[in-house]
């Protein structure tokens, strides 16, 4: 079975980012990049599936700039046998994304591709879902177990107020959520070997999809700064803030 | 309350508010200890001044009534040095705390003692700028403790200790005398710089009130290595290896019971698919990957390592840090006699070996973790106390094997206390890197800037 993983480098996930001066955007200068942390648990569940004998191929894919190879390495350390990078320098959007990666599919013609749930840069949660449609496949998101019996999957998914078991038919979409699996590190050796594995680079013309984003960024605004703490002299004082200031009692 | 304590508290009601005074017995004893727990707890009073001139006035009040005075900060030392148990009155600086100043062309920052290690590296952040010194305990030490002990940390390698970091001090004597030490200046060279003579007094000869403290460009995103090393002596090849290629910002290293125990303290994953017997942790600059990457290669290629790990993230970074962070207090439970010990960095593979030696002979039964910041020169050796072992049993053993660990120690002309201060912990063992001459010219200068023995009495002197 070959498995499909589409990967999103993103800035890292503990880097307290900071919005351009012009609100159009973040500032990316001089800030550390790292595989979306939802992406890497989908490297992970693919490689783990290979160990268990049930893939037999791991494909991971990023559509985006060049400095996108950095986290394809990463993956294939990681344990993933090759990978594709549509390159682009187009501020690419879930829709082009998703366009990009079934044109890939009609040709690797994977039976499972897992995604990660969401990029933790655009929170979009779109991608995966466009993608199932585009391709047709069916789709478990969310998922925090995935067992391949057959050609079945079935998938428990994180909903709200509780898990959900569902199964599906093969080839299928799989959206990996927080706690499907814990990522290993990048072994060095690993990481020397993955050196020769191949990374190929294809152009959206090549593959005859169209990236230009449908939906324009207005404006980039941080989130409200909180005030202070004060320290208040007497419970009266403290009552008489909660009351008239703070509203929070009547 | 005694008459004697009555008096006391009269005494100080005359340099310091009342408020600002307390002997309720939780505070006394939270505030009477740092991180060792040998000693008996029993200061008279804790006080928390909130200007140099409330300390100016306790110190006076202390010469005039005959107290002493123990100095305390973020309590996390290792060495005694805060610990009050002979009805000494604690000076807590935790009320003075603020940040009172910022010079950006100076790249100076004006601290009170007080300020917490990582409120400081988080305003420099803000400031785009990087305050180097850092270690496990920043969350709670303060700089004042930091400067009081001249700490290190995991940085020393490439960034120095406090004492690298420190432009200026205000410091209140044991005479109660007020003074401005060198004010942020970069050059001045008029005679002794008794700024460098606070640094790492550890409160014998004055309270630091407050401090200029200079400031780092901000660092490029870290990478963070943990390799498997099977000897250990073969820790400084690799140090080598890597530091012929690439400016590290960190090496440290651990042993293999460190990591298990860290391990079964935390939820943290085993770095490596097989366990080692050594560790070391490399950090760099993430632009120098690569270089990084070839010196891993060519260790491995002499069998110096035998697998490895990178850091993808910051978050895998933490997380590969927590691995030698996590270590001092996954091993609390157990104990541990701990030595800081310092040679060479050359000294260090037939050092490490010569004191692995005297313990396995002298205590087969005895579990050692060894760790530390071997690019330094500095081992960390903790003893792990039996179960089956009183404490004060195994105190008693480990002290007698102190002699023949630290003439190891002296043969190098090593130090008996890389980083953890002398206190109350290594006192008597100063000798061992300290000449008579020197230890002479130390009580000498005790004598002069604390004539009536008012500060921390007992600590780093008898």
């Amino acid at each position: 079975m070959k498995v499909l993983v589409p990967v999103k480098r993103v800035v890292d996930a503990n880097v307290k980012v900071r919005v351009k001066p012009d609100n159009s955007g973040i500032d990316l200068s001089n800030v550390k990049m790292a595989v979306n942390p939802f992406c890497e648990i989908a490297i992970e569940e693919a490689v783990r599936l290979k160990e268990a004998g049930t893939a037999t191929e791991v494909v991971a894919i990023s559509v985006g700039a060049s400095a996108c190879q950095e986290q394809l390495r990463t993956c294939l350390a990681l344990g993933a046998d090759r990978a594709i990078l549509v390159e682009t320098d187009v501020d690419v959007q879930p829709l082009g994304i998703a366009k990009a990666l079934a044109a890939l599919q009609a040709k690797e013609e994977a039976e499972l591709v897992i995604f990660g749930k969401q990029s933790i840069d655009g929170d979009n949660s779109q991608t995966g879902q466009m993608f199932a449609q585009l391709t047709g496949m069916s789709q478990g998101t969310f998922a925090s177990e995935v067992a391949i019996d057959g050609g079945k999957v079935q998938v428990t998914r994180e909903i709200d107020g509780g898990l959900q078991t569902i199964k599906i038919s093969l080839p299928a979409v799989v959206t990996t959520d927080l706690r499907l699996n814990e990522p290993r590190y990048a072994s060095l050796p690993n990481i020397m070997k993955a050196k020769k594995k191949s990374l190929d680079t294809v152009t959206a013309d090549e593959l005859g999809v169209d990236l230009t984003p449908s939906v324009e960024v207005v404006a980039v605004n941080p989130p409200a700064e909180r005030a202070a703490g004060i320290t208040v002299d007497s419970v009266e004082a403290l009552v008489d803030k909660l009351k008239n200031e703070a509203k929070v009692i009547s | 309350m005694s008459a004697s304590q009555a008096d006391l508290l009269t005494a100080l009601g005359q340099a310091i508010p009342a408020a600002q005074t307390s002997t309720e017995p939780a505070m006394l004893n939270q505030y009477g200890c740092d991180w060792t727990r040998a000693y008996e707890v029993a200061p008279a009073a804790v006080v928390f001044p909130k200007t140099e001139a409330e300390v100016v006035a306790l110190v006076r009040q202390a010469n005039a009534e005959d107290f002493k005075l123990v100095p305390s900060g973020g309590r996390t030392g290792l060495s005694g040095g805060a610990v009050a148990s002979q009805g000494e009155v604690v000076v807590s600086f935790d009320k003075m705390n603020a940040i009172s100043g910022f010079n950006a062309v100076d790249r100076l920052v004006t601290c009170e003692a007080g300020v917490v290690t990582a409120n400081l590296q988080a305003f420099a952040q803000e400031q785009g700028l990087f305050y180097p010194v850092d270690f496990a305990s920043s969350g709670s030490s303060h700089i004042g403790g930091n400067i009081a002990t001249n700490a290190g940390g995991i940085k020393v390698i490439r960034y120095g200790l406090t004492r690298d970091w420190v432009a200026g001090l205000r410091v209140v004597t044991g005479t109660g005398e007020l003074l401005t030490l060198n004010s942020g200046l970069v050059k001045n060279a008029t005679g002794y710089d008794l700024r460098h003579l606070m640094i790492g007094s550890e409160g014998s000869l004055g309270l630091i009130v407050s401090a200029d403290i200079k400031l780092a460009p901000a660092p490029e995103p870290q990478n963070v290595m943990v390799l498997g090393v099977p000897k250990l002596t073969d820790l400084l090849s690799v140090l080598t290896a890597f530091q012929q290629r690439l400016t590290v910002s960190a090496f440290e290293f651990f042993s293999d019971l460190c990591l298990r125990k860290v391990l079964a303290h935390r939820d943290l994953t085993a770095p490596l698919q097989q366990a080692c017997e050594f560790y070391a942790l490399v950090e760099f600059d993430e632009s120098n990957l690569e270089a990084a990457s070839d010196a891993f290669a060519f260790a491995m290629d002499q069998g110096w390592v035998v697998d490895g790990v990178v850091s993808q993230s910051e978050a895998q970074a933490a997380s590969l840090w927590a691995l030698r962070e996590g270590i001092s207090e996954s091993i609390a439970a157990d104990t541990p006699y701990k030595n800081d010990l310092a040679v060479r960095v050359s000294d260090v593979p037939e050092f490490l070996e010569a004191v692995q030696a005297e313990v396995v002979s002298n205590y087969p039964d005895f579990d050692v973790c060894w760790y530390g910041h071997i690019g330094d020169g500095n081992l960390h050796l903790n003893i792990l106390k039996p179960k089956d072992l009183s404490v004060a049993e195994f105190v008693q053993r480990c002290e007698a094997m102190n002699p023949s660990i630290f003439a190891q120690v002296q043969q190098r002309n090593g130090s008996i206390s890389a980083e953890h201060g002398v206190g109350l912990v290594k006192r008597d063992y100063l000798g061992y890197s300290r000449s008579a001459g020197e230890l002479a010219l130390m009580q000498g200068l005790k004598q002069l800037f604390d004539p009536n023995s008012v500060l921390n009495p007992g600590k780093l002197l008898r």
